[in-house]
């Protein structure tokens, strides 16, 4: 037996390995109810590592064995595939492991005392006419005013066909806005920045329109009291994301810096989750609800249920607890785990 | 786990079966290109999206609203989730990384989950940055920054050992080739001198595994090397071989260097006789490992039927 000899006979498997590649990549679920393909390509995988194990002692041609090295990694990914997330894994994701995260995570309370305490601080300043004079018109802009209280100059009137348009557009632009917090974090202020600055003047418009002598400030309330707790804590959630995401390349926690920053990253992803279903709802509940003619009574209903939703959701189910933690030790998805720190750290 | 080969850009996996194998590293030439059809093609598909809603809306009589609504979603959806979903259902490739031949796979070899996908595309607006905004090519456009720089990205490739950039570093991915390469055949050595050279070489002379392997590489690639360059390379190792076989001093070093590899790897004696290396395989470890016996010949391409 020579090379010449071993590589003509070895190569006919290697050809049919690379055809089964060639078939699979197609498939989404190639190895569904074909058990005898499966093992045929296992043992034909098998074999191809068997050669590439052994090209040193055969002494194959240098061509040969980068060959092989190719044939294996083909091979070796379509065997070892992505798994598909499955429904009842995004469940229990969203419904266990979501608000867990959230409710331990240090970075979602700091955005949180920042995002509420500046908006509340902006409002309150905003509102006062006597104290600081002008603080609204400098933070906001007269033109800015003046186009706040144009359209909310009418009352709210009940024109259905843009009702579905609108909750598009305020998915696409908030969502993103959202997701662009998140994405940005690695740069930390970036995230910082839009969280404050959303705050100062959210704060500043709700401050000004609850002023007494501000005749659009009834049709105002009527319009953000729906759908404002949701848009409101889904800005801060993406910006904690951000913020947990950049800290992570600070803030190691003895983890080698790359690998802290993967993990965080892991653990900011529940937050941004949350942030963009937060934005899926607000965007239909201003879409349909806000802009509709419903007595404020209704829709002030509508912002206590969404608050105690959302009180529910982080709290009740998010607060630690020593079953849920037991449980939630042994799920593979939980970013905040112990084992996944340890396999970490190794 | 994973070493790093420092030089050939190419990351080592260790699988489960114990061996290990090699991928090359994709790097940012082979990566803008798989993002740039990624981009188009999505452009693409919103556009005919819009134009097929539009279409359907003169048709049907659905309310302008709903057209609008879909139309929103879809390209939001087409924004943030086209490399999400391709990247987790395709198993790490995106139609720009199908055409480019590139995947996306875990730093450890193992294939990407759907974690991974989100957090490397979440992130790909980081990777953009810092963004350029139009004034800059002229004073009148809005300042909207909308063009990246992708200097994060570099910057980042740059750094890393596997050209990974800021997403694949937060999601613990690299992007590898996945590429088939042609199958090695035998390499025909045409001159019938050849042979009967190889028979003149001594049978004592024993080959180191490196010098077999330099030989083998010289052979695979001197079809592609013009005949004054295949002397002047092939006579550093001909040389002190030609006066060690006391052959004659113009015997061609090409000739030479094809006769011992002829020896080594293609003639049938080669393994007649012991060898120093005590690995060369015996007549057993050959034999294909179990249910790997090749196919019927009529099934497998018209390359393998010529006679060797």
């Amino acid at each position: 037996m020579n090379i010449a000899e071993l590589l003509e006979k070895r190569r006919q498997g290697w050809i049919e390995l690379e055809r089964m590649c060639d078939s699979l990549k197609a498939v989404q679920y190639p190895f569904v109810n074909r058990g005898s393909q499966v093992s045929r390509f296992s043992a034909l995988y098998r074999a191809a590592c068997t050669d590439l194990a052994m090209a040193d002692q055969y002494q194959l041609p240098p061509a040969s064995v980068e060959y092989l090295h190719r044939l294996v990694g083909r091979a070796h990914s379509q065997l070892y595939r992505s798994r598909s997330f499955g429904a009842d894994r995004w469940i229990r994701y969203m419904a266990k492991i979501v608000p867990q995260a959230i409710f331990r995570d240090l970075c979602v309370k700091v955005a949180f005392v920042v995002f509420f305490g500046l908006f509340t601080l902006s409002a309150l300043i905003a509102w006062s006419d006597v104290r600081f004079r002008g603080f609204p018109e400098r933070i906001l802009g007269k033109e800015q005013i003046q186009k706040m209280e144009d359209s909310f100059d009418k009352p709210l009137a009940g024109n259905y066909n843009t009702y579905l348009a609108g909750a598009g557009g305020y998915i696409k632009h908030n969502t993103s806005i959202g997701l662009q917090c998140f994405a940005l974090g690695p740069l930390i202020l970036p995230s910082l920045c839009a969280l404050g600055y959303n705050a100062v003047v959210l704060g500043a418009s709700f401050g000004y329109m609850a002023r007494s002598d501000v005749e659009q400030g009834d049709v105002f309330f009527q319009f953000v009291t729906a759908h404002g707790v949701f848009e409101l804590t889904a800005i801060a959630l993406s910006a904690a994301s951000g913020l947990r995401l950049g800290i992570g390349i600070f803030a190691t926690g003895g983890l080698q810096r790359m690998e802290s920053f993967r993990l965080n990253a892991e653990r900011a992803l529940p937050i941004i989750m949350a942030a963009v279903v937060l934005f899926f709802l607000a965007a239909f509940t201003e879409g349909f609800i806000s802009p509709s003619p419903l007595p404020y009574f209704l829709k002030a209903c509508v912002a206590i249920l969404s608050s105690g939703m959302l009180m529910y959701y982080f709290v009740v189910l998010g607060y630690p607890r020593p079953d849920v933690d037991q449980e939630l030790e042994n799920n593979e998805d939980n970013p905040w785990r112990k084992i996944g720190v340890d396999r970490a750290a190794r | 786990m994973n070493a790093q080969n420092s030089i050939d850009l190419t990351a080592v996996i260790t699988t489960p079966e114990n061996i290990q194998f090699e991928y090359r590293i994709a790097g940012p030439f082979r990566r803008l290109p798989a993002f740039l059809l990624d981009f188009v093609l999505r452009g693409v598909c919103v556009v005919a999206f819009f134009v097929l809603m539009i279409f359907i809306g003169a048709m049907a009589s659905i309310p302008f609203g709903m057209i609008l609504f879909l139309i929103f979603l879809v390209s939001f959806a087409f924004d943030w989730f086209y490399g999400l979903f391709f990247e987790t259902y395709w198993n790490g490739q995106t139609p720009g990384k199908w055409l480019t031949k590139t995947r996306v796979i875990s730093v450890d070899g193992r294939p990407i989950n759907a974690y991974q996908a989100t957090v490397r595309n979440f992130l790909r607006l980081a990777d953009f940055a810092p963004m350029v905004s139009f004034e800059m090519m002229s004073s009148d456009a809005q300042p909207v920054y909308a063009i990246p720089t992708f200097l994060v990205s570099l910057l980042c490739m740059s750094m890393s050992p596997r050209f990974q950039r800021l997403g694949d570093l937060a999601a613990g991915t690299m992007v590898v080739v996945n590429e088939q390469s042609w199958v090695p055949t035998n390499i025909k050595l045409e001159d019938a001198r050849v042979a009967s050279l190889s028979e003149h070489i001594p049978p004592n002379f024993r080959m180191s595994s490196t010098l077999a392997k330099a030989i083998a590489l010289y052979a695979e690639r001197r079809n592609r090397i013009s005949m004054g360059r295949r002397t002047e390379l092939a006579s550093h190792l001909a040389k002190p071989l030609l006066k060690q076989f006391n052959f004659l001093d113009d015997t061609s070093p090409d000739l030479l260097l094809c006769a011992l590899y002829y020896r080594e790897f293609v003639s049938k004696d080669a393994f007649s006789e012991a060898k120093q290396y005590a690995a060369s395989p015996s007549k057993d470890s050959v034999s294909l490992p179990v249910n790997a016996m090749p196919l019927p010949t009529e099934s497998l391409p018209p390359i393998l039927k010529s006679p060797q």
